[in-house]
């Protein structure tokens, strides 16, 4: 049976607990963040503290002096510093104690916990949160420890199993195909034909990665133009395609259309002046806007929507797996973290 | 001959193991962990590998006062001496991830090989480049190349698994390791250019010395040292020129990687006519 260890506690709002539109009012900016560490160390109970705010999530993680109420204690503070009543962020938050806390830390430091599971980001921004704290003065021996051996648990997490590999949605999966033919997206440029939500995303995440040359080919020259301007790039007509069609490395298409636009008889015209350029044709259209002999042609590469989802679908299966084994480490990494703060005496003194 | 109590043999032997070593842990890592080895770890153990390698040609040089390069053995040795050298040294300017796996499987397979047919290393053999250090520098430039052809062809293999993965779209086994086609296509032509000019540079130095001795090269010699050195020369100009698909040119990367090391073969023959003066390709001189 687990022993109650109030001396450590979380508290944690994210998109797990309550829906996006209610976590919103959490958001703290930097100097806010500055006020609520000011506000909680008002009181003698709470000896240390750690705020992780992000765009998905607010923690408070705590050591305190009295641990039957250091729970009760931060509600109130929060709730005060918020302005709302009480029992409605105890609604919407998870408290938990002792080595739930660590187990809870490393958890999200590794990306287990966050909405796309297995992303980078959170680790940069719990270790960003920790200089805030350090800074501020708010840490001490216990959060010290118990947040440097989570991080080298996390780390571990992350080096040893694959939860950060592959992706698992559709357009990064296009993006990490392109990387995988070009190298960079630097020089490459991608032409977008409709513009479908995929097809959007798609170019979203392509110029996250580096893209920047962009066109966009519709039926009506009026959407091109609107397409362009929106998400930027060069307007072009479809019906011209084959005029500018060697002008670009990637074509993303969403097209609503009765006939292929492309098929290997009027690709091949088209490689000789390519000389050995790849091209990697993404056929996001349902029906498909691609024949399936643009495949045959060397130097082409043609994905459809379900050979995306494929890789997609078999990445989150390895991911899932990968989980279970980051889950697993993370629970040993807490049991043992806690027993070192145990034999320091920092935990465990009630 | 033997240097710090261990056999010139025996260093290569170690060597070679460790090379093995690399090829396997990093291919386990990958395939079996799902894991990108750090390239620090692979250059590390494949630098071994190569230091000790290097002891054991050294020791081997000494017992001729020149470089050993007597035999099928030590030409095999030297030429994967220099792939890896390549490795080590450039390889990581190219940033080609994965590259130490295949250099260290290429230089395991020719080593294990080498070691296991005893007649390569025949030691009835006498030291083939008489007193000009030219000559010398000529036969180890032009294995030097070889290595870099090897590293090249070692490529375009990765290049054909990447776009056959591609292309198949079964991205499990290597594929998320090994770099972008787009990577390895510049890696290839830089490393065909590079080999191409080190070949060229060892043959116009052979080729002084043939002229004033044209007796000195035994014809098979003379033309597969010309039909290598022309194949690669066509080589060069067919890619410059985009003529040549980048699959097309990656298997003829590897077919005329293979025929060089035919070419071995042939300018290991004895000679007609021993000259105490040169051998113009990457060869032995027969005793």
């Amino acid at each position: 049976m687990s022993t109650y260890h109030g001396e450590l506690l979380l508290i944690t709002i994210n998109h797990e607990t309550v829906s996006l539109e209610k976590r919103e009012r959490y958001s703290l900016d930097d100097v806010q963040i500055k006020m609520l560490y000011e506000a909680l160390h008002r009181s003698p109970m709470l000896e240390e503290s750690l705020i992780l705010n992000t765009c998905n999530r607010f923690e408070l993680y705590s050591k305190t002096s009295d641990p039957k109420n250091g729970g009760a204690i931060a509600f109130k503070t929060l709730a005060s510093f918020y302005n709302v009543q009480r029992e409605e962020i105890e609604s919407h938050a998870r408290i938990r104690f002792g080595r739930e806390v660590i187990k809870h830390l490393i958890e999200v430091s590794a990306g287990l916990r966050s909405q796309i599971t297995g992303e980078a980001e959170i680790f940069g921004q719990v270790k960003k949160a920790y200089a805030t704290c350090q800074r501020l003065g708010y840490s001490g021996r216990l959060i010290n420890r118990m947040v440097q051996k989570g991080f080298q648990a996390a780390k571990l997490i992350r080096h040893s199993t694959q939860i950060g590999e592959g992706q698992i949605n559709i357009s990064n999966v296009a993006v990490d195909l392109s990387l995988k033919i070009f190298g960079s997206l630097k020089n490459t440029s991608a032409l977008v034909v409709g513009t479908g939500e995929i097809g959007e995303k798609t170019v979203k995440a392509l110029k996250s990665r580096g893209a920047s040359n962009f066109g966009v080919a519709s039926h009506h020259s009026g959407r091109a133009d609107e397409i362009a301007d929106k998400w930027g790039g060069i307007p072009h007509a479809l019906g011209e395609l084959e005029t500018y069609l060697n002008d670009y490395d990637i074509i993303i298409s969403s097209s609503e259309t009765d006939s292929p636009l492309l098929d290997a008889r009027s690709l091949a015209k088209h490689m000789n002046a390519r000389k050995n350029r790849p091209l990697f044709l993404i056929d996001l259209g349902l029906p498909r806007n691609m024949d399936a002999s643009c495949q045959e042609i060397e130097n082409v590469y043609l994905y459809n929507l379900d050979d995306l989802a494929k890789i997609a679908t078999d990445n989150l299966s390895e991911r899932r797996a990968a989980i279970k084994q980051s889950e697993k480490i993370a629970a040993q990494k807490s049991a043992s973290i806690w027993q070192m703060l145990e034999s320091r005496g920092l935990v465990n003194f009630q | 001959m033997s240097l710090l109590g261990i056999e010139d043999r025996q260093w290569i032997s170690l060597a070679t193991v460790v090379f093995v070593v690399a090829a396997a842990l990093r291919a386990y890592t990958a395939l079996k962990l799902h894991r990108k080895a750090k390239r620090p770890s692979t250059l590390m153990l494949v630098s071994f590998g190569w230091i000790l390698q290097t002891i054991g040609l050294y020791a081997r040089g000494l017992e001729y006062g020149g470089c050993p390069l007597s035999n099928r053995f030590e030409l095999v040795q030297f030429m994967v001496w220099s792939a890896i050298a390549l490795y080590i040294f450039v390889g990581p300017a190219f940033r080609v991830s994965f590259l130490g796996m295949f250099t260290s499987t290429f230089a395991s397979v020719f080593s294990i090989l080498s070691l296991t047919v005893r007649s390569w290393d025949s030691p009835s053999r006498i030291p083939i480049f008489g007193d000009s250090p030219w000559i010398e520098t000529h036969a180890a430039l032009a294995l030097f190349s070889y290595g870099v052809f090897g590293v090249l062809a070692l490529t375009s293999v990765m290049y054909l698994l990447q776009t056959r993965s591609l292309k198949q779209k079964k991205m499990g086994g290597l594929f998320p390791y090994m770099p972008s086609i787009f990577e390895l296509t510049q890696i290839n032509f830089r490393l065909l250019a590079i080999g191409f000019f080190i070949l060229s540079a060892s043959l116009a130095i052979g080729a002084v010395y043939w002229f004033r001795e044209t007796e000195s090269v035994d014809l098979p010699k003379l033309g597969t040292t010309i039909v290598v050195w022309f194949a690669y020369g066509i080589l060069i100009l067919l890619r410059s020129r985009q003529t040549l698909s980048y699959k097309q040119y990656s298997w003829t990367c590897i077919a005329v990687f293979a025929t060089a090391l035919l070419s071995l073969e042939a300018v290991d023959q004895p000679k007609a006519k021993e000259s105490p003066l040169l051998d113009s390709t990457p060869t032995a001189r027969s005793p």
